[in-house]
């Protein structure tokens, strides 16, 4: 366990019942899944403070935050946190140079108000600096909260839902912008959130959260090609989430070739330039299996691999396949019809079939 | 027009101030930050001025006040003169009378600060002390300013209180309340009747100003 | 070290007490009087006097509560003699004046003043009694002369639904210039005073039908020199003649 990752241990029964356990490394990016009401929120204000479960213990970089056992609580201006609120709390009768400065206490006074400049440069809102927050639109203030919360020097940083009140446009923007800054930053961070599209974008490792209690948990690809899915819910189809390169555009055909641990995914081109590293969500219901590879079909991608577990949901009906190709693994969603009329089982060779426009590819860094 | 009652009375009023703000702005602050145990019990008790006769609170500070109490004797051996009938012993009770006048607007203005930017501040290394002076104060100071303008016009209203635990001394206990009851028994209407329109107009104007302020604080946007 | 018995003062510092200007309690009665008497005193440069009209009852609980009165003019002496039994007196005081009382009606009243109380026996039977204004029985000399007059004429019983209590006589004598009163009884030195001259008619209520109103004045122990010359001033001719216009009469010998 890295010394300097953050470690957490709680359990409560109430306001709201908990019982987990996570870590996160610096440069991971843990993201905390769950519906309303699940307890994920209270996490992340135990590990920086603002709550004080019944029993627990949380570390970051060696130090002791919170050892119910032991009797120590460090309070919550003592804790090296970046904390970004779902509603922003920046100050208002702060301009947005006054509400970064406040975070920068624990710096020599000469320096201050050039780190805050250099921290909204970093999240490009040096023009409106002198600007309150009632003048600034939700992604401009958003962008002061995360200076703020970097502003810090924190150990950790935690991001409560901070994209929850944008539009998707906007949301797209800042989900770039924090990728960029996480990958600068070595430190771990935490994100709640209940828009899967969030974790798909930023995270690296996945904790699932239901009724105080983790449902599953470890890296994103691992947690995605789980085959038994219930956990989660009518919101998020099954599907996989792997990391892959741009090997090669095709710009004339309008296509690109992603590859990835075992195997190579064509996908249209999107402005994607040859090297750039992406996100490849293959949502399991567009994934078709074949004993066989077909002939003459417009599909561009055929990967063959072996089957590596099935699971019937809970009325029967359908059945989510594990295929291993090469390491990774995908998901098929198939009627339990189909399963048996091919005779998949496990150790059986497959092809599983996606459409290229299936296809959701995220790329990482700035648009 | 009585020019030493209006001396008096304004030195009551600044007085009060001067002793009440800081413990309104303690206790306000306490108050609005977190829910303990017997709260409602203290809000009621700070709200007891508020609704009790001026004749039952000077009743109880007459009797804390008399020398034959612990806080009565210590003043006599202190200063030489009884607490009740003196601007000290005053001051005190009318301190006392204007709790809720103080208090409850700048709990009120705290209660209005959003939680969320408490935390924010807390999660920016500020400690309490710091967390109040820059960013708690500056949000809620439209809620001081109410409770500092209420507390002075409603002391410079004071009667029944001043009259029970003052008596009506020149100089040291006769406010500007207390001397157009006072021409009014000597029959000098015109008198007490430039006095009262004064009081009258300052009311107002304490009132239009609270309004004001009231308006221009608003909710808390972001 | 004195013992100090319940309600007993330190004696105040002498120095301090020449400093401050003389602090006078008196019964409403003399709102008039005093205020003239004390006026002639200042010009004699002897020294100033600040004056605090009041029912003498409520005055005398006010000192023993510690109030910081030098001189107490009281239209009762029995209110003189509780302070001197508490020991916050310098001695027994002196006797200054006698007070009388009067049946008061304002202009426009039904009721015609006569010293019988005729004139109110007639409005009560006639029931067009409404109001009738007297000072608190309680605690205010002439609210209990009042009441002993009434009761001498038999109407006590009779008028008591129709009374409204003033908390001194000066009080009572407000009330009783309103309009909402058909009168009342006040002190003799209050209807003799100008803005009541204006107000309304009287007719004095003879001696024999109440307790006299002997008016007492007593040194506290806090007095000093500034307090004494105006007791004795109070004591000498300039100030009887005050009191004897005021309709006061002399004091008898003890």
């Amino acid at each position: 366990m890295s010394e300097r990752g953050l470690h957490v241990r709680l359990s409560q029964a109430a306001p709201v019942p908990l019982d987990v356990e996570l870590s996160c490394a610096p440069g991971e990016v843990l993201g905390i899944f769950g519906p309303s009401g699940s307890g994920k929120t209270t996490i992340l204000r135990a590990i920086a403070g603002l709550h004080t479960p019944e029993a627990g213990r949380v570390t970051v970089g060696g130090e002791v935050w919170l050892d119910t056992a032991a009797g120590r609580v460090v309070p919550v201006h003592e804790r090296a946190i970046g904390f970004v609120f779902q509603e922003y709390a920046l100050f208002p009768h702060l301009t947005a140079l006054g509400n970064v400065l406040v975070a920068l206490g624990h710096r020599p006074r000469e320096a201050r108000r050039r780190r805050a400049g250099e921290l909204l440069d970093l999240v490009r809102l040096a023009d409106v600096r002198h600007r309150r927050p009632e003048a600034l639109s939700g992604g401009e203030r958003q962008r002061v909260a995360l200076a703020r919360a970097l502003a810090r020097d924190p150990a950790v940083l935690l991001l409560d839902e901070p994209f929850a009140a944008m539009d998707r446009a906007v949301r797209r923007r800042l989900q770039d912008e924090v990728d960029v800054l996480r990958r600068m930053l070595d430190i771990p961070l935490v994100i709640v959130t209940h828009d899967f599209d969030d974790i798909v974008r930023l995270a690296t490792h996945l904790l699932v959260l239901r009724a105080g209690r983790t449902v599953a948990a470890g890296p994103l690809q691992d947690v995605t090609s789980r085959p038994d899915v219930g956990w989660l819910g009518e919101t998020v189809g099954a599907g996989v989430v792997i990391d892959a390169v741009v090997a090669r555009t095709h710009d004339a055909r309008g296509l690109a070739e992603l590859t990835f641990d075992g195997g190579t995914l064509v996908a249209p081109d999107q402005a994607l330039a040859a090297g750039a590293q992406v996100r490849v969500r293959v949502p399991a219901r567009e994934v078709i299996l074949a004993a066989s590879p077909p002939e003459r079909v417009s599909l561009h991608n055929v990967l063959e691999g072996v089957v590596a577990a099935v699971a019937p949901d809970a009325r029967g009906t359908v059945a989510v396949v594990q295929v291993a190709v090469g390491p990774t693994r995908i998901l098929a969603e198939v009627t339990r019809d189909a399963v048996e009329r091919l005779g998949i089982a496990e150790g059986c060779i497959v092809y599983a079939l996606v459409k290229s426009v299936s296809l959701e590819v995220l790329a990482s860094g700035a648009g | 027009m009585d020019w030493q009652a209006f001396g008096v009375s304004l030195a009551l009023g600044l007085g009060t101030l001067v002793v009440l703000l800081p413990f309104a702005l303690w206790a306000g602050h306490r108050l609005a930050a977190r829910s303990f145990r017997g709260k409602h019990a203290v809000e009621a008790v700070i709200a007891v001025p508020l609704v009790l006769p001026p004749t039952v609170l000077g009743f109880y500070l007459l009797t804390a006040f008399s020398v034959r109490s612990p806080l009565g004797a210590a003043f006599e051996t202190l200063a030489g003169n009884a607490l009740a009938f003196s601007f000290p012993g005053l001051l005190l009770a009318s301190a006392v009378a204007n709790v809720p006048f103080a208090v409850q607007p700048i709990q009120r203005s705290f209660e209005a600060v959003p939680v969320h930017v408490r935390e924010a501040a807390a999660c920016c290394g500020l400690t309490p002390w710091r967390r109040f002076l820059r960013i708690e104060l500056p949000l809620a100071w439209p809620g001081v300013l109410t409770a500092a303008i209420l507390t002075f016009a409603h002391t410079l209203g004071e009667f029944g209180v001043v009259l029970m635990v003052g008596g009506n001394i020149p100089g040291e206990t006769r406010t500007l309340s207390i001397a157009i009851y006072d021409r009014m028994q000597a029959f000098d209407d015109r008198s007490a009747g430039l006095m009262a329109a004064t009081l009258l107009v300052l009311a107002i104007g304490a009132l239009a100003t609270t309004t004001m302020l009231a308006r221009r604080a608003g909710p808390v946007r972001e | 070290m004195a013992l100090t018995r319940p309600g007993s003062a330190e004696p105040p510092r002498r120095a301090e007490a020449a400093q401050r200007p003389t602090l006078v309690a008196a019964a409403s009665d003399l709102s008039f009087a005093l205020t003239e008497i004390a006026d002639r005193f200042h010009t004699t440069g002897a020294g100033r006097v600040s004056i605090v009209f009041g029912s003498s009852g409520t005055l005398t609980r006010q000192i023993r509560n510690g109030a910081p009165f030098d001189l107490l003019l009281s239209a009762d002496e029995a209110f003189v003699d509780d302070l001197h039994m508490r020991g916050l007196t310098r001695d027994r005081g002196a006797l200054y004046a006698i007070g009388r009382i009067v049946v008061f009606a304002p202009g426009g009243s039904p009721l015609v003043p006569d010293g019988e109380l005729a004139g109110v026996t007639r409005l009560l039977d006639a029931r067009r009694l409404t109001r009738f204004a007297i000072a608190n029985p309680e605690h205010a000399p002439y609210g209990r002369a009042a009441e002993e007059a009434l009761r001498a004429r038999g109407l006590w019983d009779r008028i008591a639904p129709h009374l409204v209590l003033g908390d001194n006589v000066s009080q009572a004598a407000q009330f009783a210039t309103t309009g909402n009163a058909a009168g009342g009884i006040l002190a003799y030195s209050l209807a003799l005073a100008p803005p009541l001259q204006d107000r309304g008619t009287y007719a004095l209520i003879p001696e024999a039908d109440h307790r006299p109103l002997r008016h007492r004045m007593v040194l506290t122990r806090r007095a000093g020199p500034a307090a004494e010359r105006f007791y004795r001033y109070l004591q000498g001719p300039d100030a009887r003649t005050v009191l004897q216009r005021f309709g006061f009469g002399p004091p008898q010998a003890e």
